[in-house]
């Protein structure tokens, strides 16, 4: 320090902010913090390289409210913690719902029938929420009360006091003090034993900024303002251009949709002659497991059969015969009856087994409309019905399975009963696509079984003769099937 | 200048005397002198040069793979059914466990007044940093399209418009292991601002003084701000230590609260910490024998430091062998056949070979330890660390692996196969660890200086 300012607490190029005693252990930092204090001295710091015990009730600090700021962060982190969860997942307390509140509706699924908010799954995060709030409260509390960051402070001036972070103990007595006295202060301060004084002053001379700094410094910001007004603006308004795709993800993809055309292309044509993307298997090809060259088992024609004429396959009625009475009566001559075969399948063994599962396979394919006595009394034929009386809609009825021309063996052989659940007839639909082969040979062991019981229509039939009816019938069909019959249809 | 003393022999112990924590007769200046040293030095030794531009090379592999990855999908990987949890997981779980020893040293000890903790506190404190970086990376670049990362936090997007699932243990690990990579980052950064003060003081060159005066933020060492800063100190040692515990047993909830065979139990929380501490230490060693004998440490790095850390590498490894013991009679005594087939499977199964080198390395060298001269010979003991390291690895691989391998329907059962990126992106990450780790070595205080002053006899003790 100057010699000729020793004297002078401010002159023009600096002001006087304390004077820095050195001592070379921390025992005379605490004993001279102690009688400074007792001196009258408050606006005091000591500095060393490390926190020396002793020295907080020596220089009478107190303690710091900073665990109190923690505890009320951490406190609060639990209500966010919690509260974040509630809104992002739970919020299904009560009538309350996310799912129309929020902007997101967030993840409600129900996983194992467990709430959508439950305290024990939600603790973890809450912790952590804590955790992370109490230690950001700390660290910047902590900054913050020190008075921290302060990138320029007069005492780093001073080049004894860079050995503060090393090896020697500082205390200073600020020229702020009341008791301050230039003379006497430094006085005291070697009577306590005082290794060296420093003056720390600090220099006025260089206090004001750079002046290219604040030119410097507005540019900047203005620069750094340019890229969220120009994202701001793109947003706010309306353009022609695709919008930006930063990252495309698999939105385009090196592939052809189908029903397109296809790009392949070879000296200026199509390579493929319909010009299609979509590719039919090459002819003859029989996908895995379809071969279906047993036609007994397939189809439910002889394989002996040779066909006299072009074998007209009875699809092409399918769906399209609405209206036309009975199909089976006006079908067309051609059909030959003993194409069909008369035995089943030497695949399908008929046992009870097969009854049965025929029973369930009926019941939820054909009994909607040929009823579950097949007595062509279904909810969907009892409805169609009624509405096809008022003339609002056209309905060729279900047929009863005990008509005679269904159930007679010659007219009618398995086969062609396989057939028609196969590929439908008259308005009936196909079910082969539905209904696995087996299964389907199944309900024809069903549909015999339910013949054999000889159930009669009910229609002209007494209430007597119901019951006897009901008992007649082998299977586990309820009777109420007959009785809804008289029941008219809304 | 402190004289350095013929090297004493602190590990006696003596009951009517605490051994000294540090040697050489150091004082205070001596301790600066030490440390500063060592990036005071105008050249660091060669050996630095070779270690870190190896470093580099396998970084540069990891940075390859990454980009590979990136570019192509995680396809790259070897994850597949069933075993769609691979290598990534297991290196994931390996790092974060390193990571654990570091704040057990700086916190868990610290609020156990453990003194000896100051010497090697900074260091241990850098290897949870830069190991949990290296974890991050793993499920980092797991999640496939990483440019859409901010989908793992609660933030409104209308890419997304929907909300995470709080309910998810891998949520759950979001949320630990980034608060967890946070609040190491801040402790060590505030453990170290007065050291950082100390370079500053120092330095000579203009960046020099200018970087280290910006991270030291002023510091001067001022009674009152040292009082704020213990306080603040202590606050977060008593966060870090809960927080250090939860994250391993949330690590382990990724297992635990699934379902499948050898991951669905309560043993894991505890099994699951005391294992990453155990691998974390031996980390520590593996790290601090070298860098102390390198750079001349002996004095405050003593061989009762690493004696100390030995013996709790010796006592985790007795609890993990435990741990794997307890698993095996509770898959017994369960009578659960899926249970007692997933562990028989895991000892006698098709990866008995991984089984039997994690048991032999993780329980059995250990043991060598109970021999004095096993835990205070640097160079054997590194060996025995890094056997402890290999072993640690291959336990995650055996959670992970045997058990998805072997899941509920043996018709997806199969053997996991890695691809050559598993391999170079675990290797990799050693890279990048030990560039990290390199660089701290050389730039930043590797010893806690202001702590270290902080418990050392004072000169005229009364």
């Amino acid at each position: 320090m100057a010699e000729e300012n020793k004297n002078s607490n401010t002159d023009e190029n600096s002001k006087l902010i304390g004077l820095v005693a050195q001592f070379d252990d921390p025992e005379s930092l605490v004993q001279a913090c102690d009688q400074a204090r007792q001196a009258g001295y408050t606006k005091t710091d000591a500095f060393s390289p490390f926190p020396v015990h002793g020295i907080d009730p020596a220089l009478g600090i107190k303690r710091t409210i900073l665990p109190f700021i923690v505890l009320g962060i951490a406190v609060g982190a639990v209500f966010i913690g919690l509260g974040m969860q509630w809104y992002t997942n739970g919020g299904s307390l009560g009538e309350f719902s996310t799912d129309e509140s929020p902007v997101f509706p967030g993840y409600r699924f129900k996983i194992s029938g467990k709430p959508y908010f439950s305290l024990p799954a939600n603790i973890p995060v809450t912790f952590e929420v804590i955790v992370l709030s109490s230690a950001f409260a700390t660290f910047f509390g902590m900054w913050f009360l020190n008075k921290l960051p302060m990138l320029s402070n007069p005492l780093h001036r001073i080049s004894r006091f860079k050995r503060a972070t090393n090896d020697k103990f500082f205390l200073m007595i600020e020229q702020a003090d009341e008791q301050f006295d230039r003379g006497s202060t430094e006085a005291q301060l070697n009577e306590w034993g005082a290794v060296s004084i420093d003056e720390c002053r600090r220099d006025l001379t260089d206090n004001n900024l750079p002046s290219w700094l604040r030119l410097f410094a507005l540019m900047g910001a203005i620069l750094l303002l340019l890229p969220p007004v120009a994202i701001f603006r793109a947003m706010g308004m309306t353009s022609r251009a695709p919008r930006l795709h930063v990252v495309p993800d698999m939105d385009w993809q090196d592939k052809s949709k189908t029903q397109t055309v296809s790009p392949i292309m070879m000296n200026d044509r199509y390579l493929f002659a319909d010009e299609r993307v979509m590719r039919a298997p090459v002819d003859g090809s029989v996908a895995r497991g379809q071969l279906d060259a047993d036609t007994e088992l397939y189809q439910g024609i002889k394989s002996d059969y040779v066909p006299t004429v072009s074998l007209t396959t009875p699809q092409g009625s399918v769906r399209t015969g609405l209206g036309t009475q009975d199909e089976a009566e006006t079908a067309p001559p051609a059909e030959d009856v003993s194409m069909y075969v008369t035995e089943f399948p030497k695949e399908i063994t008929v046992d009870e087994a097969l009854v049965k599962r025929g029973q369930v396979r009926f019941n939820i394919y054909c009994a909607a409309c040929h009823g579950y006595a097949a007595n062509g009394d279904g909810l969907v034929n009892q409805r169609a019905v009624a509405l096809a009386a008022t003339g609002k809609a056209q309905w060729t009825s279900a047929k009863s399975l005990h008509d005679a021309t269904v159930s007679n063996a010659e007219k009618n052989p398995l086969g062609r009963i396989f057939e028609t659940i196969s590929n439908g007839r008259g308005t009936m639909g196909p079910y082969g696509a539905q209904i696995p082969t087996a299964d389907r040979w199944a309900i024809v062991a069903y549909v015999k079984a339910l013949q054999e019981t000889g159930i009669k229509p009910v229609v002209a039939v007494s209430d007597d003769e119901s019951g006897e009816g009901s008992e007649a019938n082998d299977t586990d069909e309820p009777a109420t099937t007959q009785e809804d019959k008289t029941q008219p249809t809304p | 200048m402190a004289t350095v003393n013929p090297i004493l022999d602190n590990t006696y112990d003596d009951a009517g005397e605490r051994s000294p924590l540090i040697l050489g007769g150091l004082d205070y200046a001596g301790v600066t002198d030490e440390v500063c040293g060592i990036w005071e030095a105008d050249k660091p030794p060669k050996i630095w040069f070779v270690v870190l531009g190896a470093a580099i090379s396998l970084l540069m592999v990891l940075g390859g793979c990454v980009g590979h990855l990136l570019m192509d999908g995680v396809g790259v990987w070897g994850n597949n059914n069933p075993a769609y949890w691979g290598w990534p997981i297991v290196n994931f779980v390996f790092w974060v466990g390193i990571g654990h020893a570091g704040t057990l040293i700086s916190a868990i000890l610290f609020l156990f007044r453990q003194n000896w903790r100051t010497s090697i506190n900074r260091a241990a404190e850098a290897m949870t940093i830069f190991a949990v970086v290296c974890a991050g990376l793993f499920p980092g670049v797991h999640i496939g399209r990483v440019w859409v990362f901010y989908w793992l936090f609660p933030i409104p997007t209308e890419h997304l418009a929907m909300w995470p699932n709080f309910r998810s243990p891998l949520l759950w690990d979001v949320f630990a292991v980034s608060t967890y990579a946070t609040v190491s980052i801040l402790f060590w950064y505030m453990g170290m601002v007065p050291d950082i003060a100390t370079f500053r003081d120092r330095c000579t060159s203009k960046i020099g003084k200018f970087v280290y005066g910006l991270l030291s933020l002023g510091w001067t060492g001022s009674a009152r701000a040292w009082h704020r800063y213990e306080i603040a100190y202590t606050i977060l040692a008593a966060l870090a230590t809960p927080l250090v515990l939860s994250v391993h047993t949330i690590v382990s909830f990724d297992f635990a609260v699934s379902q499948v065979p050898g991951w669905h139990t309560t043993i894991f929380p505890p099994y699951f910490v005391a294992g990453a501490i155990f691998s974390g230490f031996a980390m520590v060693v593996t790290l601090l024998v070298p860098v102390r004998k390198l750079y001349g440490l002996e004095n405050l790095i003593t061989i009762r430091h690493l004696e100390n850390m030995n013996k709790i590498i010796m006592a985790t490894g007795m609890m993990v062998g435990t741990a794997y013991g307890i698993e095996f009679f509770i898959a017994w005594y369960s009578g659960v056949p899926y249970e007692s087939y997933a562990f028989y499977n895991r000892a006698f199964g098709n990866y008995w070979w991984a089984y039997w080198i994690m048991v032999s390395c993780n329980v059995l060298i250990p043991q060598v330890f109970w021999i004095k001269w096993c835990r205070t010979t640097p160079w054997f003991m590194v060996i025995i660390c890094v056997f402890v390291n290999i072993g640690m690895w291959f336990e995650r691989f055996v959670i992970t692996i045997t058990s998805l391998c072997r899941d509920f329907v043996p018709s997806s059962w199969a053997y996991f196969h890695p691809t050559w990126v598993d391999i170079m992106m675990l290797i990799g990450s050693f890279g990048l660890f030990f560039t990290l780790f390199t660089l701290f070595c050389r730039y930043l205080p590797v010893i806690a200086m202001a702590e270290v002053k902080g418990v050392m006899p004072r000169p005229k003790d009364h």
